[in-house]
Formats: structure tokens, C-alpha cells, sequence
């Protein structure tokens, strides 16, 4: 129980400091410091590289060269750079985008030129179409687009990358690692509550269909959420239930007339979301319109 | 019938029937050819857009100012005379492969490529080439749909289901409305691969998917460049002549009888490498 509250604790810690500084060019002046980077060991060839207030990296090692997930915002070049070489002498060969938000392909304006990067189509579009308000302008999409799956072969290994349906954006892949059974969710599983881009093409009503499918489809035990700790396949089946019962409750809201003010305090005193925050801005107006 | 006309058909008899040899000698495996010479040239199909033919695949060659994008790679000994003759129209290296199938006459020079350039295929074509022990993998693969954007301009690779095999892509030019077909679209015939997936009785839809897309020029797997129109024929053929072969199977006929109606419906698909294949075909279409 203790432990059960500490975690508790630790995560809705995680979520506050993650709504409060969430995927724009620049943190809100109020906010804390971005996090420290930090190094985590998951298998003895893949590591996550947390930290920068920025997406979770997932570094692959393979013996002709490395596959990275997501690449932060552009300024993180130097740090992802330098905690690879922590790890390996291999070079970044290949980025797999999540999808297409400034804290997890801002990196792509660096390493896109020595990198291939992936992504899903839908990513790639939304870069090209600035479909993120506060995104730098500059961002680079990838080369490479998929519409339902990419698979990467590098030095014996394998990366499967798919598309599930909508959910954070209409364009997030789930990244998984089949000899190690370990799925990167990006932004479909964090620390927070669902933030949903609504301009992206993100849903709330699809979200859990869209875990639903990747759950059903996908054999693993770890799961590397788009921010926040390194979790295990339980934690994002709550995730997904949570998500279902936040889509309830404000569906149920709406149904009863409440205003989008009415639903905002209410969104303010159960789920945090702070007047201004990216939540607010992205996702309140899209769920009035689609939950009616 | 006219003199005339006895000999242009007599012509077209001999002509098809060098093609057929020419086709059944070429796909021979890998290894056995001694240092053959290769036979190509390259000819312009659009802006930008070139088709280099003679040995194997036909290969296309789309050049931006970031890099070539080049749709099959012929046998091995093909592939320094590729990069000859994209060299003869632009001074951009190429920088992505894409291969319609796994076949050792699209794919043969992937080994020589892999080095510098990236190599795409359907998950299926690469899970065949793994299968055979072919050599050239790739590193890349999708399974419905890839897209590349390059130099400001974009081709698109799409599976739309079984045929030649079970893992062919066509490749589309958006803006040059031109289709590079791969072998579910060759000139030499429903070369059905069943060990590797192929089937006649889904060639037609599979095809009937491929011609959603908008496009006035096809570059075939082999053959000449075509218009929209020869996919549209292909398609029929492909939809007709399996719907006869079942209906014969069940009105009892020979394998002769069948034979023959393949021969003589087969439209574009007179091509003795159907007849040889008719018994897995009948097996095919039996269930």
C-alpha cells in the first residue's frame, strides 16, 4: 500500500512537472529547470535516454550501428550525442520518430544529416504542416514514411515500428523491440494525462481502441512511456483505463449541457490541467466537439 | 487474309517468340554467368524521370538535388553499368533502392548498393529473399505503403496484394502520373511465383487496387514504356482467364483443353511459361 502511494506520489509529481512543461520551442518561463539527462539501462543493447523536459530517447545497439527512438528537441543534440558514446562507439544510423511534436523530432533538424530518419506519413505531414502552434519553424520531417508498419534490420536485429489508429496525434507509431520484448509507446502512455492534439488529428475517442490494438498485437513485458519512468506491461493497461474513464467523465459532463468552462474547472480539479496549459489550448475544444 | 497481314502477324509470332527466350534464359540464377557483359541504355520517360532497359527488371531512375531514387537494380553484373548510365543524365549518387520484388533480376545489384544507399522492399519480398538465401537484404521494409521525400519531391511504394508474388510494390511518380508496375504488370506473362507467395486468382483485384492510382504512363517490370490503358487490358486478361480456367475445371476439361484456351484467351499472356505452371495454376484455382 505504501508502495502503491509512493508511486502514486512519484507519478503525479511526473505529470505535473510534464504538464507544466510540455512540448513546445521553449519552457514556460515559470516552470522548473528541464530535468537532468539521464542514462537507463533496460537490456545490455538498449538504454533510455530521459531528461531535457523532452521525450524519452530509446538508444538500440546493434554491431552496424545504432537505432535510435524520438531525438528530443534540437538544442538536446549535444547531450544525446554524448550519453550515446556512454554506451557505444557505433554510429546513429536510423530515427524512429513517435510522432510529430517538437520534443520528440525537434532533434531531426541535427541529425538528419547523419541519420535516416522514419516516421509515419501522417508525422511527416504534420512537420511539413506546421501543425504544432508552438514548434520552431525549421523542423525537418523524415525522408522515410510508413502508413501501417516499417520494419528495421541492422546487425542481426530487429525494429518494428507501427501505426495503431489515432490517439495523441492521428500519426503515433509504437516502437518495438521483439528480442527483448520492449514497446516505446511515445505519447500514447506518460506520466500525465492523456494530452490530446486535437489539430494534429489526435482523439480521445480512439485512444484506448488504438492501445487496445497495440496491446492485442504485441508480445512484451517493458514499455518505455514518451515521458516519464520506464513502466511494465500493467502500467499501461491502466493507462488505457484511465484514459477510458477521463473519456467517460467528461463525455458524461457534456452530455448533461456543461459548458467548456464548466468542463474546464472540472478538468483543472481532477486531472490538473492548468488554465493556458497545452492541454487546455489542444484538447478541451476538441473533446467539447467530439464527445457531444 | 491479306499477304500483308500474314506477314506483320508472322513477324509479331517471331518477335514475341525471341522475347520468350530471351525472358526464360535471363532470370537464370545467379553465379552461373561468367562475366556477362551488360546490355542497357537509358532513355528519358519524363522530366527527370529516366528508364534504363535491356537486362532483367526494367530500372527507374528519378533524380532530385538530394539524390537518385532507383526502382530495381537488374542482375549483379548490371550494376556498375547503372551507375554508368545515371551518371550519363545527372551527377546526383544514388541514394535509395527500391526493389518491386525479390527477384534476382530486380534485385541482383542490391549487394553493391547497400553500402551507400537505402534499399526498400515489402516485408514479404525481403522474408522470400530470406528464405532463398538471397543475397542483397535489405534493411528497410513496409508492409502497405512507404513514402520518400526527396529533394523537394516524393515517390510512393505500395503493396496492394498478391500476384507475380506475395510481396510486390508498385512504385508511383505523383507528379509525372507515372506507375512503375514491377512484374504484376511485365509484358512476358502471369509468372505466377507460388513459391514465393504468388497467385493468379488474386492478380486481377490486386491490380484492380493498383489502378486506383492516378497515372497515364506505366513502366513495366519488363517491356516496353505503356500507357494507363495496357495496365487496364492487363487487369481484364488477369481477372478474366482464371474465372475461365476454374469454370473449364469444373466443366471437366483437360488440362490440354485448358491449355489450349490459356494460349489462345491469353491476350498479353501467350507465353509458355503460363503452360508450364498450369498445374499449380489449376491447383490454385481448383479451391
Amino acid at each position: 500500500m505504501k508502495r502503491t502511494l509512493l508511486v502514486f506520489l512519484a507519478l503525479g509529481g511526473a505529470w505535473v512537472a510534464y504538464t507544466q512543461n510540455p512540448q513546445g520551442k521553449q519552457a514556460p518561463a515559470q516552470a522548473k529547470a528541464p530535468a537532468p539527462f539521464n542514462l537507463i539501462k533496460i537490456a545490455d543493447d538498449l538504454y533510455v535516454i530521459d531528461g531535457g523536459g523532452a521525450g524519452n530517447v530509446a538508444v538500440y545497439i546493434t554491431n552496424e550501428g545504432v537505432i535510435m527512438v524520438d531525438d528530443k528537441y534540437e538544442q538536446h543534440f549535444d547531450e544525446i550525442m554524448a550519453n550515446v558514446k556512454k554506451v557505444t562507439n557505433q554510429p546513429i544510423k536510423y530515427i524512429l520518430s513517435t510522432h510529430y511534436h517538437a520534443d520528440h523530432s525537434g532533434g531531426n533538424t541535427r541529425f538528419s544529416s547523419i541519420a535516416e530518419i522514419i516516421s509515419t506519413r501522417n508525422a511527416h505531414d504534420g512537420i511539413v504542416q506546421h501543425k504544432q502552434s508552438n514548434a520552431p519553424n525549421d523542423m525537418i520531417p523524415a525522408r522515410v514514411t510508413f502508413t501501417q508498419e516499417t520494419d528495421l534490420f541492422l546487425g542481426g536485429k530487429e525494429v518494428r515500428a507501427k501505426y495503431y489508429g489515432r490517439g495523441h496525434t492521428n500519426g503515433d507509431a509504437f516502437v518495438y523491440f521483439p528480442a527483448l520484448k520492449v514497446l516505446h509507446t511515445g505519447d500514447m502512455f506518460t506520466s500525465a494525462s492523456p494530452l490530446i492534439d486535437y489539430p494534429g488529428g489526435g482523439s480521445l475517442l480512439e485512444w484506448p481502441q488504438t492501445l487496445d490494438k497495440a496491446m492485442k498485437d504485441l508480445d512484451f513485458d517493458t514499455v518505455i512511456p514518451g515521458h516519464g519512468p520506464v513502466s511494465k506491461k500493467a502500467d499501461l493497461l491502466t493507462y488505457r483505463n484511465n484514459a477510458d474513464k477521463m473519456r467517460t467523465r467528461v463525455q458524461t459532463l457534456i452530455r448533461q449541457g456543461k459548458s467548456q468552462d464548466d468542463v474546464a474547472k472540472v478538468m483543472t480539479a481532477e486531472y490538473n490541467w492548468q488554465p493556458g496549459s497545452l492541454n487546455m489550448q489542444w484538447s478541451l475544444p476538441g473533446m467539447m466537439t467530439e464527445l457531444r | 487474309m491479306s499477304r500483308t497481314l500474314f506477314v506483320r502477324l508472322s513477324a509479331g509470332v517471331i518477335a514475341l517468340g525471341c522475347a520468350w527466350i530471351a525472358y526464360t534464359q535471363a532470370p537464370a540464377p545467379q553465379g552461373k554467368q561468367q562475366a556477362k557483359q551488360p546490355n542497357n541504355t537509358i532513355s528519358k520517360v519524363a522530366e527527370d524521370l529516366y528508364v534504363i532497359i535491356g537486362d532483367g527488371g526494367n530500372s527507374t531512375v528519378y533524380v532530385t538535388n538530394e539524390g537518385v531514387i532507383l526502382v530495381d537494380d537488374k542482375f549483379e553484373y548490371d550494376g556498375q553499368d547503372i551507375v554508368d548510365k545515371v551518371k550519363s543524365v545527372t551527377n546526383q549518387p544514388i541514394k535509395y533502392v527500391l526493389n518491386t520484388h525479390l527477384h534476382g533480376d530486380h534485385t541482383g545489384s542490391n549487394e553493391r548498393f547497400l553500402p551507400t544507399a537505402e534499399i526498400i522492399a515489402t516485408k514479404n519480398a525481403r522474408d522470400n529473399m530470406v528464405k532463398n538465401k538471397a543475397p542483397g537484404l535489405m534493411r528497410v521494409v513496409f508492409t502497405d505503403e512507404t513514402d520518400i521525400f526527396l529533394g523537394g519531391k516524393e515517390v510512393r511504394m505500395k503493396y496492394y496484394g498478391r500476384g507475380h508474388t506475395n510481396g510486390d510494390a508498385v512504385v508511383y511518380f505523383p507528379a509525372l502520373r507515372i506507375l512503375a508496375s514491377g512484374d504484376i504488370g511485365a509484358n512476358n506473362g502471369p509468372n505466377v511465383d507460388y513459391a514465393n507467395g504468388g497467385s493468379m486468382k488474386e492478380w486481377g483485384a490486386t491490380l484492380d487496387g493498383v489502378l486506383k492510382l492516378d497515372f497515364d504512363t506505366v513502366i513495366p517490370g519488363h517491356g516496353p514504356v505503356s500507357k494507363r490503358q495496357y495496365l487496364i487490358d492487363y487487369r481484364d486478361v488477369a481477372t478474366k482467364l482464371p474465372a475461365t480456367v476454374s469454370s473449364m475445371m469444373r466443366q471437366g476439361k483437360s488440362k490440354d483443353d485448358i491449355a489450349k484456351v490459356f494460349m489462345a484467351n491469353g491476350g498479353l499472356w501467350v507465353n509458355p511459361n503460363v503452360v508450364n505452371k498450369l498445374d499449380q495454376i489449376m491447383a490454385e484455382l481448383k479451391n
